[in-house]
């Protein structure tokens, strides 16, 4: 589990990430996302080790990070933009981390190169961005970390390779159980992929929930009612997080359980209605509106 | 087998990515060994081949030098060895300038202790392997050409040290520079002001000093850097060069090395815990600590913008008032390209004035400090009771020393080291004297060089002011120079009981005569000079002139000269028994001719007022008033030889006020004479002594105006 506590980071007068608290629990992929700025890169490259918050505490496993190899073992971290030693090829890079993770399986490796086509031998420099993102991606599931940490690393990747990395993590995480932290600055990116997200805006976190509870615990409804005093009886108790009529037509986001609804319209007259699934976009529309900001414009766009 | 996660390991992972420094480190060392072994020896082979050498012996000797000087101390080696240690230094560390490399390296699990150590110990191997190669191969070379010796090796060894240490400050002082920044440029200019700070601000010190105190001096006190490595550089090779024995080359050398490995291991430590401290999202950055920024700054600035100010000063002939303008501007524009520097934006021009504020306070506080003499440098004249001794020299005296290796030294070096005057009155009262002359006046007058030693231990150096013709200045003079302590201070031959040990040849001579004594004479004739010395001050240093100059030849071809005056009554008589004394005055009936030139300086001076005045310098300075008259009659012979001494005898005390220099005076021995003239010099340089220019010489010699 890494736990991160009131952490917070400056850079010169500017406060990049304020008083962050989130704990990513093992086995589950954790989203972070935000608009460019947020901090999530600052976070992630706090939770790595690279960089000394000023304030606050990352553990890992209830290991302090910083400098701390035992933690850092535990940790592979995928940064937006990946390094790769000049005039390197994918064997060059094997060799560098398998000398560093004493986990790391070299011929899981180069299975997974194979698979995704990538040439062991050709120099990374002649790799395209979404390549060299592979790579980072399989060179960090093959070094058998319990956690990865990815930096917009499915930015860029075309839908054939973002299912198949999925895929791998979905097997590795069952296996062996990794934990994968992906930031994000897309929503929708991470729709299919994440079990529990946080939202960073401005530096500081707007919510942090499992998905699941969130798609439970938020409902849309639409639904033709036969009188209006039915509507208000169906409605009665209910937080009704967002409305909109269209002639007869209600549609209708409340937070409450699916059965509670359906219980509720059980009990009045109705015309027509239906208990629909939410986007992760409409979830955290939902979600964020309550607390006073505008989703769309956050990360949307 | 090493562990794939062995510190070994690590390193051999690390020289992966450190294959052109590699490249570079062997080909400069193989080209500063290797190639310049070849060059010399091909050289001295060439010169055997001229018939420069004549003696197999001779060759030899001369192969073993020259393969010394390429694998010894060498100064072909001391800059690649500053350069490598600020390039390996540079790549190595310089990961931390680049993000995305930071990013991998402090995200994977190795600590920061390790990884610095793995990355230095492979800059040193670096090093360490290609200079051992490189030596290796010049060794190889040489011992081919049978140019090795016990020596040779030796000196190698030593010099390889010495390399060493160097490499070391310059590998530190280059990775502190690289962890107080987070920018290649900055980087090089940080390295570049560890390494010169001290030397420039030192010259600047000392150009200050010139420029505003009329007491300041450079004798006797070592104004040098002390801490700068590279200023040892370049100020011993030399001589570690001209020393043939290694173990006098270790006595010079080890101390300096000690001196470096302490430098090299504070810029080590220093370098250490920046690297813990620095932030890895200083990568980028020009400076890794903000809060250096305004120590950096003025630091920086103020030693610049007087630099910009005296170069304002030579160029406007001294003007002050735009010196101090300079300075301001200086400062000013300095600040202004460091504030741009350390944001990498051209709209910071302005930023952080409060500490721009403190650089143009603390440039021109400096300035009026020096304007002003806020310190009372040139007032400064320690109390009696403060003085343990005092040493002294004049401006006007020179002699050769050496020490006890028989190796040159400076005077002031001898002086400081031998002389101990107790007697601290008359040197203060001169100094009190100097310090009532004014400015302009000190730079016209003769000098005195004084230092105090100070029973603190500490020791301060002036220059006073004399004018020699000052009777009560002669008196003091007179004082200081009849002492021992002054005498032995100035003369090695009173102290030094091997003085005439090595002694080949001694000689007389009065100027055209020239005498050989033999070299047995030498403790002899020493201890007549010294016995003569008792009678020796001020007044006969200033007035008297020498009537003769006994010179000592030592096996290695150096020689000593012991000026005698007629009143040396015991010398003389040792010349005598010799049959090696000729009197200065030489016999008329021993000279064919006199030439006399006189140059009319007194014309040329009146056209140089007259010129100046009018503005009419040019056609002034083209009038040639010389005129050139030759005396035959024996009589007008006998007349001139009365009233002319030797031009080198003239004043070994630099006294030229003895003699008339408007004119100069040859003589020309008769073929047939029996006077033991040198015959390969034919004539002989004379000149006038002051007020003796006899009347049928001033008439024959008149300017009767331009005959063409």
């Amino acid at each position: 589990m890494i736990e991160i506590h009131n952490l917070t980071k400056r850079f010169d007068q500017i406060k990049a990430v304020d008083e962050v608290s989130v704990t990513i629990r093992e086995k589950t992929v954790f989203g972070l996302i935000g608009t460019n700025g947020a901090g999530k890169s600052t976070v992630l490259r706090m939770i790595a080790g690279v960089i000394k918050p000023d304030e606050g505490t990352v553990a890992v496993d209830n290991m302090p990070v910083f400098d701390n190899v035992e933690a850092k073992k535990r940790m592979f971290f995928i940064a937006d933009e990946p390094y790769f030693f000049a005039n390197a090829n994918a064997g060059t890079m094997e060799r560098y981390f398998s000398g560093i993770y004493e986990a790391f399986d070299r011929e899981e490796f180069y299975r997974y190169l194979e698979k995704f086509s990538l040439d062991k031998n050709r120099k990374i420099g002649t790799f395209s961005k979404g390549m060299k993102k592979q790579l980072a991606l399989l060179l960090g599931i093959c070094a058998h970390t319990k956690y990865i940490l990815c930096d917009e690393t499915f930015d860029g990747l075309d839908p054939v390779m973002r299912q198949g990395i999925k895929s791998i993590f979905a097997k590795e995480m069952e296996e062996r159980g990794l934990t994968p932290v992906i930031a994000s600055h897309n929503l929708r990116e991470l729709e299919d992929i994440c079990d529990h997200v946080g939202l960073l805006h401005k530096g500081g976190v707007l919510l942090s929930k499992d998905l699941e509870d969130m798609k439970c615990n938020i409902q849309k409804v639409q639904c033709v009612f036969a009188t209006v005093d039915d509507e208000i009886k169906a409605l009665n108790g209910l937080e009704v997080l967002k409305k909109e009529q269209r002639g007869s037509l209600s549609t209708i986001t409340v937070r409450s359980g699916r059965e509670e609804v359906e219980a509720r319209l059980a009990t009045v007259d109705t015309v027509f209605y239906e208990v629909l699934p939410l986007s992760l976009e409409e979830i955290f529309i939902s979600e964020t509106e309550v607390v006073g900001y505008d989703i769309k414009k956050l990360i949307l766009g | 087998m090493t562990s794939k996660n062995s510190f070994w390991a690590s390193c051999r992972e690390n020289h992966k990515r450190r294959i052109w420094v590699w490249i570079v480190a062997v080909l400069s060392q193989l080209l500063v060994y290797g190639g310049m072994t070849i060059v010399y020896l091909s050289r001295i082979k060439s010169f055997y081949e001229d018939g420069v050498y004549r003696t197999a012996q001779a060759f030899r000797e001369a192969m073993y030098q020259a393969a010394r000087d390429a694998i010894g101390f060498s100064d072909n080696v001391f800059p690649v060895t500053i350069i490598l240690g600020a390039i390996i230094g540079i790549q190595g560390f310089s990961y931390l300038y680049d993000r995305r490399k930071v990013d991998l390296y402090h995200s994977v699990p190795v600590t920061k202790g390790r990884r610095f150590a793995v990355v230095y110990v492979n800059g040193l191997m670096i090093w360490l392997l290609s200079n051992l190669l490189g030596l290796f191969v010049g060794m190889i070379i040489a011992g081919t050409q049978g140019a090795v010796n016990t020596a040779v090796i030796a000196d190698a060894g030593l010099a390889f040290l010495w390399n060493l240490f160097l490499f070391l400050v310059s590998y530190h002082v280059m990775i502190l520079s690289v962890m107080l920044t987070g920018n290649r440029f900055v980087t090089i200019g940080a390295y570049l002001v560890f390494g010169l700070f001290e030397i420039c601000t030192n010259a600047l010190h000392n150009a200050m000093s010139g420029a505003y105190y009329d007491t300041y001096i450079t004798t006797f006190v070592d104004s040098d850097p002390k801490f700068s490595p590279y200023y040892d550089c370049t100020a011993y090779i030399w001589r570690l060069k001209s020393l043939q024995e290694v173990g006098e080359k270790a006595r010079l050398a080890l101390p300096i090395m000690g001196k470096w490995v302490l430098i090299a291991a504070a810029f080590l430590a220093l370098a250490w815990i920046a690297y813990r401290k620095r932030a890895s999202e200083a990568a980028g950055k020009a400076i890794a600590f903000p809060w250096l920024k305004p120590f950096v700054k003025i630091a920086v600035t103020i030693p610049g913008a007087l630099v910009i100010g005296l170069v304002v000063y030579d160029s406007s002939n001294g003007n002050q008032t735009l010196m101090a303008l300079g300075i301001i501007v200086g400062v000013i524009l300095l600040c202004a390209a460091l504030e741009v520097i350390y944001a990498f934006d051209i709209r910071c021009i302005v930023k952080h004035l409060p500490s721009s504020g403190i650089a143009v306070f603390g440039a021109l506080a400096i300035f009026c400090t020096f304007k002003w003499d806020l310190t009372g440098y040139d007032s400064y004249i320690p109390a009696q009771n403060k003085v343990e001794s005092i040493a002294i020299s004049l401006d006007c005296y020179y002699d050769n020393y050496w020490d006890e290796n028989r190796n040159y030294i400076s005077s002031d070096e001898y002086i400081k080291k031998h002389m101990f005057l107790n007697d601290l009155e008359p040197v203060l009262a001169l100094a009190e004297m100097g310090r009532q002359t004014a400015s302009e006046d000190m730079k016209e007058s003769r000098s005195l060089y004084v230092l105090y030693r100070l029973k603190s231990g500490r020791e301060k150096a002036r220059r006073i002011a004399v004018d020699y013709h000052d009777p009560k200045a002669a008196a003091y003079l007179n004082e200081i120079f009849r002492t021992d302590e002054f005498k032995r201070g100035i003369y090695q031959v009173m102290t030094d009981e091997n003085y005439c040990d090595g002694v080949t040849k001694i000689t007389y001579s009065n100027g055209p005569a020239r005498i050989t004594v033999s070299p047995k004479e030498a403790e002899t004739l020493r201890a007549a000079w010294i016995k003569d010395m008792e009678q020796f001050d001020f007044t006969l240093a200033r007035d008297g002139m020498p009537c003769g100059e006994i010179t000592l030849e030592y096996a290695d071809y150096s020689q000593r000269q012991w000026y005698v005056y007629e009143t040396f009554a015991e010398t003389i008589a040792c010349l005598d028994r010799n049959e090696a004394f000729y009197p200065a005055k030489l016999n008329a009936e021993d000279v064919d001719y006199i030439t006399v030139t006189n140059y009319h300086n007194e014309l040329t001076q009146e056209d140089m007022e007259i010129g100046i005045e009018a503005r009419e310098t040019a056609q002034a300075y083209d009038v040639d008033y010389t005129v050139k008259e030759t005396f035959t009659d024996p009589a007008q012979i006998e007349d001139i030889l009365s009233a002319i001494h030797c031009t080198y005898l003239v004043s070994p005390w630099g006294n030229y006020d003895g003699t008339e220099n408007g004119y100069s005076v040859e003589v020309v021995f008769k073929k047939d004479s029996a006077y033991p003239y040198d015959r390969n010099a034919y004539y002989f340089n004379y000149e006038f002594i002051k007020g003796q220019v006899p009347e049928f010489v001033v008439e024959a010699t008149e300017y009767k105006g331009n005959t063409e």
